[in-house]
């Protein structure tokens, strides 16, 4: 019984947590995460795939429609990834903020919160098309069809962890929004 | 429909925000293209240098790097710059050999080498040839190929020139068996006759019993015998079972043109006859006398 009791409370706890410290407790994961995909990634040799986090972000935060608070974190987050990743400013940018609206328009068209197989197909179509993106853009960029194995690596190890910490992406509401007024 | 419905009524006031999201895209998208032209991707690389050096991740290899081939080009870059940073301080070094060197020879009034002229030919392998190693060089007499004259390659010595043609030449290779090129160490030495071995490495006969080259020195050419002239690099010395090989340098710079250097040719001493002045000892008698006079 007390057992039941405080599991509540940690459920509760997180559904009655607005969705501002929602979205920076989030924009504090991706940050956190980012700055461990600085680091030297190797083991033995082996060099571990580091997943796109802001995507993460763009995912999740795109599920309760479009805000100009998350944008602006995302493009931050893009300006730093196209700042560690050596590529054209913009590139990263773009990409989140793509993904971002693709998951408000799909959220928008579907009942993304209710329908469990929508909510599963959902980041699947977003992560694969902005692996596409990623890979048209780098490849204009750059002249020559860029190899296209890493990149399906990262975006796989981003869905794949994506599935464990979604919940850490979810606002709940749009930020600024009242409690009550979700979208 | 329900959704549907609440979706239309919100359309208005989601404008905005969609209209906002499109400017950031289209913005940025703008800024990617802009940052093909170099003197716009100037102005942004001190930047993001800059910030790269305060998030440390700048010797980092990121995504687009690996997606891009741009971590074989850096490797690349950086096995160069450390070379170019070991050769300059061989140049370096070698400049101030030369200049030494050219102060001793000044100082021993030295006759040095001849300077070296040449003539390039391309190459053909020849399977029916005199030979087992042989090749054919479209240069001949006609080119200014003279008898005898020694081939070599971006690598070192290839062979010498058997039999001469008005427009092309017969080498012998020196991994023939029949070859025979007088060498020596670089370091010990030690000298030697080289003849083609089998496993692609030359073998050495006539060696000292109690000399030993040194495992990886350069294998020059000694210049004995008169055929091939002194300092041509002709491989390294690899010690295989307790028995000295010379791996030939030809063989990791093989471009398929070899230049036609002339034998070195020393002329013979010609008697010069001086006139006899009475009460004068005749000149010739012996060599010492010769110099004093």
């Amino acid at each position: 019984m007390a057992r039941s009791s405080s599991s509540r409370r940690r459920r509760g706890l997180w559904a009655k947590t607005g969705p501002t410290p929602r979205l920076l407790f989030g924009a504090f994961v991706i940050a956190v995460v980012g700055l461990f995909g600085l680091t030297p990634k190797d083991l033995f040799g082996l060099s571990f795939v580091w997943p796109h986090a802001a995507l993460w972000g763009a995912v999740g935060w795109g599920r309760v429609g479009l805000s100009v608070r998350p944008m602006i974190l995302l493009i931050a987050f893009g300006l730093m990834q196209d700042v560690t990743f050596h590529a054209p400013f913009g590139c990263f940018v773009v990409l989140n903020l793509m993904v971002y609206g693709g998951s408000a328009m799909i959220a928008e068209t579907f009942d993304v919160m209710n329908e469990p197989l929508i909510a599963l197909v959902s980041p699947v179509l977003l992560l694969s098309g902005a692996c596409l993106l990623l890979w048209f853009m780098a490849s204009t960029l750059e002249d020559h069809p860029v190899k296209i194995l890493p990149l399906v690596a990262a975006f796989l190890t981003t869905g794949v962890l994506y599935s464990l910490v979604h919940r850490a992406f979810d606002l709940g509401r749009r930020p600024g929004a009242l409690e009550g007024q979700a979208s | 429909m329900a959704r549907s419905s609440r979706s239309a009524q919100k359309g208005f006031r989601r404008s905005p925000k969609r209209l906002v999201l499109g400017v950031f895209v289209f913005a940025f998208a703008a800024l990617i293209i802009a940052q093909s032209a170099p003197q716009i991707r100037g102005f942004f690389d001190p930047v993001r240098t800059t910030i790269g050096d305060q998030l440390g991740g700048g010797e980092q290899i990121g995504l687009w790097a690996r997606m891009t081939g741009q971590v074989e080009r850096e490797q690349r870059i950086k096995e160069l710059e450390a070379e170019v940073r070991d050769l300059s301080r061989y140049k370096a070094a070698a400049i101030s050999m030369a200049e030494r060197m050219e102060a001793y020879e000044n100082i021993l009034n030295l006759m040095g080498e001849p300077p070296v002229r040449g003539v390039t030919a391309r190459i053909t392998s020849e399977s029916d040839g005199p030979f087992a190693q042989t090749l054919l060089a479209n240069a001949g007499r006609a080119q200014g190929v003279e008898p005898g004259s020694i081939a070599m390659n971006e690598g070192g010595l290839v062979g010498r020139v058997l039999q001469l043609g008005e427009h092309s030449s017969r080498i012998l290779v020196v991994t023939d068996f029949n070859s025979r090129v007088p060498v020596m160490g670089e370091v010990s030495g030690v000298r030697a006759i080289m003849f083609g071995g089998n496993q692609g490495l030359g073998m050495l006969a006539d060696m000292p019993e109690r000399a030993e080259l040194i495992e990886g020195e350069r294998i020059l050419t000694s210049a004995e015998g008169g055929a091939f002239p002194r300092g041509l690099v002709v491989g390294e010395a690899r010690n295989t079972g307790g028995e000295w090989r010379v791996k030939y340098a030809m063989t990791q710079r093989d471009g398929g043109y070899i230049q036609l250097i002339p034998p070195p040719v020393i002329d013979k001493p010609v008697p010069v006859e001086t006139p006899v002045t009475e009460g004068e000892a005749p000149l010739g008698a012996s060599a010492a006398q010769g110099v004093r006079q």
